[in-house]
C-alpha cells in the first residue's frame, strides 16, 4: 500500500522520517551555540517566571506586601527573590546565609537531606534523560521513555522479590540481587522500547504516536498487574512488597530519608561516558548518528537503517529500564502505582543538553535543583510550587527557538560590534535554513 | 490514487464499526441475560449516549483543531495543553463574572466558556509565533505548551482558590450544547477544508508551500491560521470539558487526562477528513463511557484495562495501515524567496 507522493515507488526512503527532518538542522548545530542557547534559556525562563511570580502575587489576596516594587511602592504577595533564592539555595541545603556577612553558612554541610533530594532526582534523571538522547540521535522522538521506566522498575522490583528468597540474606546476596534486577529493569525497559521501534522500522509507524500510546498502556497494565496478582497484603496503595533491605541500594554519606546512594549517581556518570564513547567512537555509534542525520546516506553507506532504528530503541529503551530500577532499588524500594514523571522530565532534560551525553549530567542537576527547591519552596514561601512546572515548559520553549536567540544575537552583534556567542555563529543560521529546505529537492 | 485509498480506510473503517455493534445487538436481542444482553444494554442506553457526547466534545474538537494545523504545515502536538489552559480560564473566569450575573448580557457560564476559547487561542497564537516566526522545532515546542499548561493552570488555580482544583460553579453546560457545538464544527471545519479557497490554501500551505508562494499568498499567515484555528477549536473543546462539570481538577495530568493526544490519534485515525475525526473520538469515548457503566452494573473488568483498549487499537491500526500520510512540508519551516 504506497501512500507517498508522486514519483516515488523506487525508494521507499526517499521522503526521510518526520523525526528527521525536524531534527536535522537542531542536532546540526556546533556545542558552543547550544551552550549558550541553553544558558540563555534558562536566564529568559527565570525572568519570565519572576514577571508570573509577580502578576500572581498582585491578584492574590493577603494582610502584607512580602515584596514592594521600588519606584512605585506598588506591594505584591510574594517576593520574586526570595522565591529563587529558597529554590536554589534550598535545593542545596542552605549554604548561603542571605543577608549576614560571612555570606557563607557555617553549619553547612554537603551531606544534608535537602541537597540529598536534589542529587538523588539528579540521578533518576541522568538515566531518563540519556535514554531519550540516545533515540534523538539516531533521529527518533522517544515519548515513551516513562512507559520503559514503568515496565524496566516493575520488573526489578519482581525479579528481585523472586530471587531474594533462592539466596541466603546477606551483602553479597544484595550485591548480586541489585546486579540482576538493574538487569531485568534493562530488558524489561529494552523490550517495551523495541516494540515502537520494530514498529517504525518495519510497518512505518510514527513513533511519536506509538510511544505515547505505549505510555497509557505500559501505565495501565502495570496497573492492572500489581492490583491483581502482585500487590502488597495489607498496603493501602497499589504496590508490590517492599524488597528486602539488603537488596536496596543504601544512602552512604547521605541521610535514609534523602534516598539517594553516591553509588547510584557514580553509576549513571559511567554510563553517560559508556554512552559518549558508544555514540562518538564505534561503529555502530557512528551508524546511530549518521542516520539519525542523513538517513539516505546512512543507507548509501551501507548502515542498515532498520536495523538501526530497532537497536537505537531498545537501547533507549534499557536505558529507561534501568532508570526504573534505579527509583525501585534506590528511591522507593518498591514498585508503586504513582510513579513520578521521571521520563517525561528526561525528554527536557535531553533537549536542555542539545541531545549530548555530557550535558545531560548538568540538565539533570539543574532540573534536579528545580525539584529539590520546589519542596523549600513549598515549606518556606506562599508560592505554589507548580511554579517549577512552569518554569520547566518555559525552558523547553525558548531551547525550543534558537532563532530568536540568534535574532537578539545578531541584534546585539550589530549594536556592538560582534560580540558574544550567539552572533558569531549566527551565520549558520543560514546554513541550517539551506538545509531544511534542500530536503524538497 | 490517494483519494481511492483514503475512501477505502474510512468505508472499512465504518462498516466495521455498524458491524461490531450490529453483531452486538443481535446477540444482546436474543440472549438478553447474558453479558451480550447486559452490553447491549449498556451500548444503547441514553445515559451512554450523553457521556459519550460529553466525553467526545474534547476529543472531536480538538483533533478538528489539529487538522488544520497540521493540513496547514505545523504539527500541533500541543492540543493537550490548548484543552488544560481552556478548561481552567473557562471556570475562573465564569466564577469571576458569577453564575448568577452576565456580562454584556451574556450569562456567566458562557462568558466563562468564551473566556476559554480566548486563553487557547492565544496560547496557541504564542505556540505560531514560536514556530513560525522563530522557526522553532514544531514538536519540542508543541511539548512545551502542555508542560507550561499543565504547570501553569494548577499554579493559577492555587494562587485563586488555594488548591490545584477549582471549587464546583454550581452549574454546568448541558450535553445538548456541547453536541449541538460538535456536529457543527466537524460540518463547518469539513466544508472549510474542502469547498473554500482557504481551505485550498490551507492544504497547498502544507503540500506545497513554494507553489502558494509563486501564486502570491503568504505562507507563513496561513499557517498562522491554521495554528489560531486549532486554538480555537482545541478552546471550545476544553472549556465544554470543565464547564460540564462545572469544575477544573488540576491534580495530576488534570482533568484532561491526555484527552488532547487522544485527539492526535482521532484525527489520524480519521485520516484528516473532519468526519473520520469525529468517528474516531466518539468511538473513543462511547468506549470510556460504555466502561464506566460496566463498572456500575459490577462486572470485575479491570476499568484501566478497558481504558487500555483505545491506546492499543491505534498502535495496532498504525501498524496495519502504516504511515498516516502526513502533509508533505508538514515540520519543516519555509524560507519565503524574495
Amino acid at each position: 500500500m504506497s501512500d507517498s507522493g508522486p514519483g516515488s515507488g523506487t525508494d521507499p526512503d526517499r521522503v526521510p522520517s518526520l523525526a528527521r527532518r525536524v531534527l536535522a538542522p537542531f542536532a546540526d548545530r556546533s556545542v558552543a551555540e547550544r551552550l549558550v542557547i541553553s544558558l540563555a534559556a534558562i536566564v529568559l525562563s527565570i525572568a519570565v517566571g519572576f514577571v508570573i511570580v509577580l502578576v500572581s502575587g498582585r491578584v492574590a489576596e493577603c494582610t502584607t506586601a512580602a515584596w514592594t516594587m521600588p519606584v512605585t511602592g506598588m506591594g505584591f504577595c510574594y517576593d520574586p527573590v526570595e522565591v529563587y533564592v529558597v529554590l536554589f539555595n534550598g535545593a542545596l541545603g542552605y549554604p548561603f546565609a542571605v543577608g549576614e556577612p560571612g555570606l557563607l553558612n557555617p553549619t553547612w554541610s554537603p551531606f544534608n537531606l535537602s541537597f540529598g533530594l536534589t542529587l538523588s532526582e539528579t540521578t533518576l534523571l541522568i538515566f531518563t534523560g540519556l535514554s531519550v538522547a540516545v533515540a534523538f540521535r539516531a533521529g527518533l522522538f522517544n515519548i515513551g521513555t516513562q512507559g520503559q521506566l514503568v515496565v524496566g522498575a516493575l520488573a526489578t522490583a519482581l525479579t528481585v522479590l523472586a530471587a531474594a528468597p533462592l539466596l541466603p540474606e546477606g551483602p553479597a546476596a544484595g550485591v548480586v540481587l541489585i546486579l540482576v534486577g538493574t538487569a531485568a529493569g534493562a530488558v524489561g525497559g529494552g523490550f517495551w522500547g523495541a516494540i515502537p521501534g520494530a514498529l517504525k522500522a518495519y510497518a512505518d509507524a510514527n513513533e511519536v504516536i506509538t510511544t505515547i500510546m505505549l505510555n497509557f498502556v505500559a501505565a495501565n497494565v502495570a496497573y492492572v498487574l500489581v492490583l491483581e496478582v502482585f500487590r502488597a497484603e495489607g498496603s493501602s496503595v497499589v504496590a508490590t512488597r517492599y524488597v528486602p533491605e539488603y537488596a536496596q541500594i543504601r544512602p552512604w554519606l547521605f541521610s535514609d530519608s534523602s534516598d539517594f546512594a553516591l553509588v547510584a549517581l557514580a553509576a549513571g556518570v559511567v554510563c553517560i561516558a559508556g554512552l559518549y564513547y558508544l555514540l562518538e567512537h564505534t561503529p555502530f555509534g557512528y551508524d546511530l548518528r549518521t542516520s539519525g542525520v542523513q538517513a539516505a546516506a546512512a543507507e548509501y553507506g551501507g548502515v542498515n537503517a532498520k536495523l538501526t532504528t530497532v537497536r537505537a530503541m531498545t537501547l533507549s529503551g534499557a536505558i529507561g529500564g534501568i532508570g526504573g530500577s534505579v527509583w525501585v532499588l534506590m528511591s522507593e524500594g518498591r514498585w508503586m502505582a504513582s510513579v513520578p514523571d521521571l521520563g517525561f522530565d528526561g525528554i527536557t532534560v535531553s533537549i536542555l543538553a542539545g541531545n549530548n551525553p555530557i550535558g545531560v549530567l548538568p540538565a539533570a542537576f539543574l532540573f534536579g535543583l528545580l525539584k529539590g527547591g520546589a519542596l523549600e519552596i513549598g515549606f518556606q514561601t506562599d508560592v505554589p510550587t507548580e511554579l517549577v512546572g512552569v518554569l520547566r515548559g518555559l525552558i523547553i520553549l525558548f531551547v525550543a527557538m534558537p532563532e530568536f536567540f540568534r535574532m537578539i544575537g545578531r541584534f546585539v552583534g550589530m549594536g556592538s560590534g560582534g560580540t558574544g556567542g550567539v552572533a558569531a555563529t549566527s551565520s549558520e543560521a543560514g546554513e541550517a535554513a539551506t538545509e531544511g529546505g534542500e530536503t524538497d529537492a | 490514487m490517494r483519494n481511492v485509498i483514503q475512501s477505502d480506510y474510512v468505508r472499512s473503517l465504518v462498516v466495521g464499526t455498524v458491524a461490531v455493534l450490529g453483531l452486538l445487538g443481535v446477540a444482546g436481542l436474543a440472549f438478553p441475560e447474558s453479558v451480550a444482553g447486559d452490553l447491549a444494554g449498556i451500548v444503547f442506553s441514553a445515559s451512554t449516549a450523553t457521556s459519550t457526547a460529553r466525553l467526545a466534545a474534547p476529543i472531536v474538537l480538538a483533533g478538528l483543531g489539529g487538522i488544520f494545523a497540521e493540513k496547514s504545515g505545523v504539527i500541533n502536538i500541543g492540543l493537550e495543553g490548548l484543552l488544560i489552559i481552556s478548561a481552567f480560564a473557562s471556570v475562573y473566569v465564569a466564577s469571576l463574572v458569577g453564575i448568577g450575573n452576565a456580562l454584556f448580557g451574556i450569562p456567566g457560564i458562557w462568558v466563562g466558556f468564551l473566556a476559554g476559547i480566548a486563553a487557547s487561542t492565544a496560547l496557541s497564537g504564542v505556540f505560531g509565533i514560536v514556530c513560525i516566526e522563530f522557526k522553532a522545532d514544531q514538536i519540542i515546542a508543541g511539548l512545551a505548551v502542555w508542560l507550561i499548561a499543565l504547570g501553569l493552570a494548577p499554579f493559577m488555580s492555587t494562587v485563586f482558590f488555594g488548591g490545584v482544583n477549582t471549587p464546583n460553579l454550581g452549574a454546568n453546560v448541558g450535553w445538548r450544547y456541547s453536541t449541538a457545538m460538535v456536529a457543527l464544527a466537524t460540518l463547518a471545519s469539513w466544508w472549510t477544508l474542502n469547498r473554500t479557497a482557504f481551505g485550498k490554501h490551507l492544504r497547498a500551505a502544507g503540500e506545497n508551500p513554494q507553489a502558494l508562494d509563486t501564486v502570491g499568498v503568504s505562507v507563513s499567515r496561513v499557517r498562522h491560521a491554521g495554528v489560531l484555528l486549532s486554538g480555537v477549536l482545541s478552546g471550545v473543546g476544553g472549556s465544554a470539558l470543565a464547564l460540564s462539570i462545572g469544575q477544573f481538577v488540576g491534580s495530576g495530568e488534570t482533568m484532561v487526562q491526555g484527552k488532547g493526544f487522544i485527539a492526535i490519534v482521532a484525527y489520524l485515525f480519521g485520516n484528516y477528513n473532519p468526519i473520520g475525526t469525529l468517528g474516531a473520538g466518539v468511538l473513543f469515548a462511547g468506549l470510556d463511557a460504555v466502561q464506566v457503566r460496566l463498572q456500575q452494573l459490577g462486572y470485575a473488568v479491570p476499568d484501566t484495562l478497558v481504558q487500555t483498549i483505545p491506546y492499543v487499537v491505534v498502535i495496532v491500526v498504525l501498524a496495519l495501515v502504516g504511515r498516516t500520510r502526513i502533509p508533505e512540508a508538514a515540520g519543516e519551516h519555509y524560507e519565503t524567496e524574495e
